[in-house]
């Protein structure tokens, strides 16, 4: 089959293709399950190292009708949305400075870009000296890691409003005032946008992080660690998929957002 | 008015010198106040040790050989580890993004496992394969191959048309096609999948070190803060922003050199 | 050197204050290790109400003028005075069009126009009022809500003229405003310019390289040559504003004699010999 033409086959871009895609798309992830099923099934595992789909249902039942999942899953959530919500405001703030002014962009756009060098990780050991390791030092972290993409993409986006839009203000004689919200703001708002979107996927993965390294308080990376401390399995697998499905949560709803945010774009 | 040239100071720092030096005063200035505040003990040691317990630190373990020793074993592991997912990845993006019936069946799958915390499966992967190097190399293979399977896929499927036709008017083989058509012109996405994969990469090392090794950048700084040796652990954070400068660095003029010799991106 | 006034009677210099005065204006650019000249010795003297165009080849400094008279550049030697005044900055008293039509994509046709209202002091009431009757004047009164990705590039350099002329500025500023049009449209602009132009009775100074376009509407034609950008000659045009024929012998004579000045149509004709 040439891959020429196959190649030329491209989808439609459809966010819900219907139809044949949307079997095909099952069909994977369904023939995984079957295949792991089957090996539980015949015993070509111990259970206590994979245990079957079936048991690990059972254990998501246990935990859900036990209470305390309801609390880890809100004690992840609010730290995600805590540490988003003070990272992207700083960042905001920091990325409008470097974006709008001359000064700021060559005093500290250099310390910001070496910052940037050093992996986000190796701050936890650093912020849990100095935050403790319970719920300051978590979302201190997550703060941490939603601070960097949107101080990035907001700088990016207001160097990339044109000149000529820029001059424009001048030419309307706009204050400072007039020109962040006339021309600065709505101009950088989709390089903002995205910005936001990344800082929230970035939140998100600091938190599970988070708890797992700083595994004091309830939420879900400690439950993961406590599968692992007990060697159950499926206690592990539980989390894991529901650290996996609140994280396309978020992406979802982060990708949302910034349609919304864009919407004038397109039209 | 006076009119003619420009302010020579404006026109100064322009200049790559001088736009060095103005980058410097701030952490020149932020140097200096750290300095005083240790030497005044304004701050606990344990929250700011000095500057020069820190430089100490870095000293010491430079001299010993552990700095070494410890980046390299880091540096292999990102390597190892980058190199296979980042192959791996390569191929299955090239595979998905010029097949749409396997994308139709693997999206879905693909999509969700991308959410999968690469950190989160490093508790699995270390009952799966102990603690040793294969689990590390495992983790960070698979949180680069993520990034590059979703840019190559994407910038496959996006080679325009036109190419494709193209290169069938030339009556081009599929694989010539394919190696001096498609690829060529996914070069950009190509690399910025690569760039983010190694990002990836380097992160998840650090974080799987800090976690669960005995050696490595990242277990120094683990071994720093059980000893409440503080002047170590922010060496080594500061030892882990120059070789993660190095290794962005090495990626972004590899890059260059290949765009270039590949002509303008299209 | 200096602007030859033509035909203009000696004893007007002394009845009126110019509306706009350009005194031995010289600039030069740094570039790249350079001083690269682009203006020397400008002088020119424009009545009230007076439609001034520059033409002049690429490169002949004609967009840097306008944009010292705007008040964006005050780096140069010599003097522009406003109604006696030394131009510091931009101000509303003066309206530019630019060539491009720099309308904020995020503003509606009517957001744009009352962004140029944004430091006028004026109320809302008042403000929403001369939207309305500037879109109107440009022929776009329906297309209020319009967003510029919706408008065509006619009607965007339309919108680009009703901010400009907003808050009734005494000088109109035009940088080649027609240049990124078809040429359908930009006969079609010219008309609506004209006649605009004569219903405010704004002082305008139009920079463009189109000669027909600037015997058609202006009073006096100043011929810029380049390298540095100095006066070449300023041509008057004696037409009636107020119905100007295209095809009449007048309008070709004075655009021929302008053409001269700019030694195109000498060659066009050696080419023919």
């Amino acid at each position: 089959m040439s891959w020429i033409a196959l190649a030329r086959e491209r989808p439609a871009g459809s966010l819900w293709p219907g139809g044949r895609p949307l079997v095909l798309g099952f069909a994977l992830p369904a023939l995984l399950l079957v295949v792991w099923q089957v090996i539980c099934l015949a015993r070509w595992l111990p259970p206590y190292i994979l245990p079957s789909p079936v048991a690990v249902v059972e254990r998501f039942a246990t935990e859900l009708a036990d209470g305390r999942f309801g609390q880890d899953v809100w004690a992840s959530l609010s730290r995600v949305l805590k540490g988003f919500f003070f990272g992207s405001a700083a960042g905001l703030a920091f990325g409008l400075l470097l974006g709008l002014s001359r000064w700021a962009d060559r005093l500290l756009g250099p310390l910001f870009m070496a910052y940037r060098q050093i992996a986000l990780f190796a701050w936890v050991p650093l912020l849990s000296m100095w935050f403790g390791g319970g719920e300051t030092g978590k979302v201190a972290f997550v703060t941490l890691s939603a601070f960097a993409p949107v101080v990035v993409n907001t700088w990016r986006a207001i160097r990339a409003i044109p000149d000529p839009l820029n001059e424009l203000g001048a030419v309307l004689t706009f204050n400072r005032l007039d020109h962040v919200s006339l021309i600065a703001l709505p101009g950088a708002l989709p390089g903002i946008a995205t910005g936001l979107r990344s800082a929230m996927i970035y939140a998100w993965l600091a938190t599970v992080g988070a708890e797992l390294f700083l595994d004091i308080a309830p939420g879900m990376g400690g439950r993961l660690n406590e599968g692992r401390d007990k060697f159950e399995v499926d206690l592990m697998l539980v989390a894991l998929v529901v650290l996996t499905g609140l994280g396309l949560l978020f992406s979802q709803a982060a990708a949302l957002i910034e349609r919304r945010l864009v919407r004038w774009r397109t039209r | 008015m006076s009119g003619g040239r420009r302010g020579t100071l404006d026109e100064a720092f322009r200049s790559w010198p001088g736009r060095a030096i103005l980058g410097l005063i701030v952490p020149v200035l932020l140097g200096v106040v750290w300095f005083v505040t240790a030497q005044k003990g304004w701050l606990p040691e344990q929250l700011l040790p000095s500057p020069v317990a820190v430089w100490q630190a870095l000293a010491d373990t430079a001299a010993s050989g552990d700095l070494w020793t410890n980046s390299l074993i880091s540096l292999t592991r990102v390597g190892e580890g980058f190199a296979i997912g980042a192959a791996v990845g390569l191929i299955l993006g090239v595979v998905l993004g010029l097949s749409r019936r396997a994308r139709e069946l693997v999206d879905p799958l693909f999509l969700l496992l991308a959410q999968v915390p690469p950190l989160g499966l490093i508790p699995l992967a270390i009952l799966a394969l102990g603690v040793d190097e294969a689990m590390k190399v495992a983790v960070i293979a698979w949180a680069s191959f993520i990034p590059v399977v979703l840019n190559v896929k994407q910038g496959i499927g996006d080679v325009p048309r036109s190419l494709h036709e193209l290169a069938e008017v030339l009556t081009f083989d599929p694989w010539y096609a394919l190696t001096r058509v498609v690829l060529p012109a996914a070069v950009p996405p190509i690399f910025t999948g690569l760039r983010e994969g190694l990002a990836n990469a380097w992160q998840t090392m650090v974080a799987a070190e800090l976690f669960a090794s005995t050696e490595g950048l990242g277990y120094m700084i683990t071994l720093g803060r059980q000893l409440f040796q503080f002047d170590m652990v922010l060496a080594v954070v500061l030892v882990l922003g120059v070789v993660g400068l190095a290794v962005n660095g090495t990626l972004a003029l590899v890059e260059r050199r290949l765009l270039r010799w590949q002509g303008q991106a299209a | 050197m200096n602007s030859h006034v033509g035909n203009q009677p000696a004893f007007e210099a002394i009845e009126f204050t110019p509306a706009l005065e350009i005194d031995h204006v010289s600039k030069t650019f740094y570039v790249a290790g350079r001083n690269v000249e682009v203006l020397r010795n400008i002088s020119l003297s424009v009545r009230p109400g007076e439609f001034v165009a520059i033409v002049g080849a690429s490169g002949c400094g004609k967009s840097t003028l306008l944009r010292l008279v705007l008040g964006l550049d005050t780096d140069y030697e010599g003097d522009i005075r406003l109604e006696g005044e030394r131009v510091r900055r931009p101000g509303l008293d003066r309206g530019m069009v630019f060539q491009e039509h720099r309308l904020l994509p995020w503003l509606t046709a009517a957001g744009n126009v009352a962004a140029a209202l944004r430091r006028s002091g004026l109320p809302a009431p008042e403000r929403a009022r001369l939207v309305t009757e500037h879109l109107s004047l440009v022929g776009l009164g329906n297309f209020a809500h319009a967003w510029p990705a919706q408008l065509s590039g006619g009607m965007s350099q339309r919108v680009a003229i009703a901010r400009a002329l907003v808050n009734r500025p005494r000088f109109l500023l035009l940088d080649e405003p027609l240049g990124a049009l078809d040429a359908l449209t930009r006969l079609r602009l010219q008309d609506e310019l004209s006649r605009i132009v004569q219903r405010e009775n704004s002082t305008v100074l139009l920079v463009t390289h189109d000669v027909d376009e600037a015997v058609f509407l202006a009073d006096r034609i100043v011929v810029l040559q380049p390298d540095p950008g100095r006066v070449s000659r300023i041509v008057n045009i004696d037409l009636d504003r107020r119905n100007r024929d295209r095809s009449a012998p007048a309008f070709l004579r004075l655009r021929d004699e302008v053409l001269d000045v700019l030694g195109v149509r000498r060659t066009a004709r050696e080419a023919a010999a």
